[in-house]
């Protein structure tokens, strides 16, 4: 469904692209995770796929394709119909993607109505629907409330909830859960994984952390300074690695039960 | 244990209290009882808002308590004021969350290091530059960084110097919060081994604040699970994975995404979100959210009790006359 080819994004006036050479494919309810350290170029590549790369990033080589059709060709209009319906993205923080002094109703209800014809009273609905779904308890109230009235995880679903109004057929998902608490990284992480048995999206998962990466993606991407240096199933890096990285990677994840350092 | 080891820093039933508005309490430490051992590690996992960072706080001097007293080497420190709260300050140091916004961004790798140094007049200025390099060379940085400003080096170096900084005036209890949360996994490796050394060179306690139990299980003697401002279980860190009791500690355990994890089988988690402290339930703070919550949780708080040797419970599934 989606296609990556031989991607390389550079930023600024610099010759040497950052990313270099990332190819990928995606099936349709399939999920892939892209695992790496900080500054690994992780981020870039599922931006560039929702065409909002910062800073002067461009894609300079390479190709992108959505269900046949070339991403990396589309007008800013093509491109706008796409956002947020047929491709939609989960950031890190959603608190800081909502505006801080409109209270979520009002900006969700704006959401649904730049891209479907419904009357206020019709779109309302369809989000108290969706947030309930998400599994928000009191959803009439979170729609009243300010973002800062809400906790991290409920934001982090109110942020879900939004992405998936429309049901994308793909869904970017950038550190969704780093900003969490154990516990409501787990019932996101569950959450995330409903929607590919509900609705057959897929979902790309960028993440620090190699444990909710193994738990939900069927493929796994191992990226080191802008390369990929690793890619296969679960079971292929996690038991089979032939990498050193990986191995690195995997070993210094703490485990219960595992090395003790004391 | 607990006998077997130097006694240094002994919490007794700490309670911490703030003012919110429309006159109503936030209690974020509710009658802490807790003690530190020489060269021993006291590791504190809990999600954000249960009162462990409140808690390092007050070990630190930074807040008073507002019952309770903190006894270091037999000494209350809560009413320390002046300068012999600054003396004091040599003994307890800390490390912070994120090495980027821990120190002035305008002054030199050498300055930030050997500024508790010349603080206390430790060493001359003179001396400085020696100082900053046997510092540097403790944590396993070349010594020449020292001429070097904080943003031209990475998360994990810097972090480093933020442990530099915390051993100069070779303090007995290190107090790190979240000190490697922000750091990529390799690196974070990096560090506790780093610190793991320098406890045993230098036999210095550590209060390990963290809210990733699997990393805290691998380092700390001694576990404490705070939630909503109480300590619901402590037990040693070995333990921690198959002898914990407590439903809150079980249900953190269950909630880690473990690369040895059987990915077939649904992820557990404690459902809900922690109430606020403002409104506390009577009775158990976790009873909203525990699955074996019983008629008397509702009415009555569990007091921590020894079920073991070195382990303790605040849970009423764990009373006097029941079955362990």
């Amino acid at each position: 469904m989606l296609n990556i080819e031989d991607l390389s994004i550079t930023y600024g006036k610099n010759s040497d692209p950052a990313i270099r050479g990332v190819s990928l494919e995606v099936k349709k309810g399939e999920i892939v995770s892209i695992v790496g350290e900080s500054g690994s170029g992780k981020t870039s590549v599922i931006r560039a796929v929702l065409g909002c790369l910062p800073g002067g990033g461009r894609v300079s080589h390479g190709e992108i394709r959505f269900e046949g059709k070339s991403l990396l060709a589309y007008s800013r209009e093509e491109w706008r119909r796409l956002r947020g319906t047929e491709i939609s993205m989960i950031f890190q923080d959603s608190g800081a993607m909502i505006n801080p002094i409109r209270r979520i109703g009002a900006q969700y209800v704006e959401y649904v109505r730049t891209h479907q014809k419904l009357s206020k009273k019709e779109a309302w609905d369809k989000c108290v629907e969706m947030l309930k779904r998400m599994r928000l308890p009191g959803a009439d109230n979170i729609m009243r409330s300010y973002p800062f009235q809400l906790s991290g995880g409920q934001r982090q679903r109110v942020g879900i909830a939004m992405a998936m109004t429309f049901q994308p057929k793909l869904l970017l998902a950038d550190e969704p859960t780093s900003a969490l608490d154990v516990t409501t990284q787990a019932q996101i992480v569950r959450q995330m994984m409903g929607l590919r048995d509900k609705y057959d999206t897929s979902i790309i998962v960028v993440t620090h952390n190699l444990g909710v990466a193994a738990y939900m993606a069927d493929k796994i991407l191992v990226m080191q300074n802008g390369r990929v240096v690793e890619a296969g199933t679960r079971e292929q890096i996690l038991h089979h690695t032939a990498d050193a990285y990986t191995r690195k990677l995997l070993d210094s994840v703490p485990s219960m039960g595992g090395y003790r350092f004391v | 244990m607990s006998e077997n080891h130097e006694r240094i820093l002994e919490a007794k039933h700490v309670t911490k209290k703030y003012s919110a508005p429309g006159g109503r309490t936030l209690t974020a430490n509710s009658d802490i009882n807790l003690c530190m051992y020489r060269g021993r590690t006291l590791g504190v996992v809990g999600e954000s808002g249960c009162g462990k960072s409140t808690f390092m706080r007050m070990v630190l001097s930074l807040e008073e308590p507002t019952e309770g007293e903190i006894l270091y080497r037999g000494k209350n420190i809560t009413k320390l004021k002046g300068e012999k709260l600054r003396q004091h300050r040599q003994n307890i140091q800390m490390v912070f969350q994120d090495p980027s916004e821990a120190f002035n961004p305008k002054m030199k790798i050498m300055d930030i290091v050997c500024e508790p140094l010349l603080n206390f007049k430790r060493i001359k200025q003179s001396e400085k530059e020696q100082a900053a390099r046997r510092l540097l060379e403790m944590v396993e940085l070349p010594g020449d960084f020292a001429y070097r400003y904080p943003h031209n080096m990475s998360g994990g170096q810097r972090q480093r110097v933020g442990i530099a900084r915390a051993l100069a005036l070779e303090p007995e209890i290190i107090i790190c919060d979240e000190a490697t949360s922000a750091l990529d996994v390799s690196v974070q490796k990096t560090i506790i081994e780093l610190l793991v050394r320098l406890q045993r060179e230098k036999n210095i306690a550590y209060g390990f604040i963290c809210h990733d139990i699997a990393l805290v299980q691998s380092l700390a003697h001694q576990v404490a699970v705070m939630y909503l401002g109480n300590i619901v279980e402590i037990l040693p860190g070995e333990r921690i994975g198959a002898g914990s009791l407590h439903p809150y500690t079980r249900g953190l355990m269950g909630a880690i995404f473990d690369l040895k994890m059987d990915f077939s089988k649904p992820i557990e988690s404690i459902e809900g979100e922690v109430p606020s402290p403002l409104d506390m339930p009577e009775g158990c703070p976790f009873q909203n959210r525990c699955r074996q919550c019983m008629e008397i949780c509702r009415k009555e708080k569990p007091l921590l009790r020894t079920v073991s040797e070195d382990h303790q419970v605040a849970c009423h599934l764990y009373g006097e006359g029941r079955q362990i």
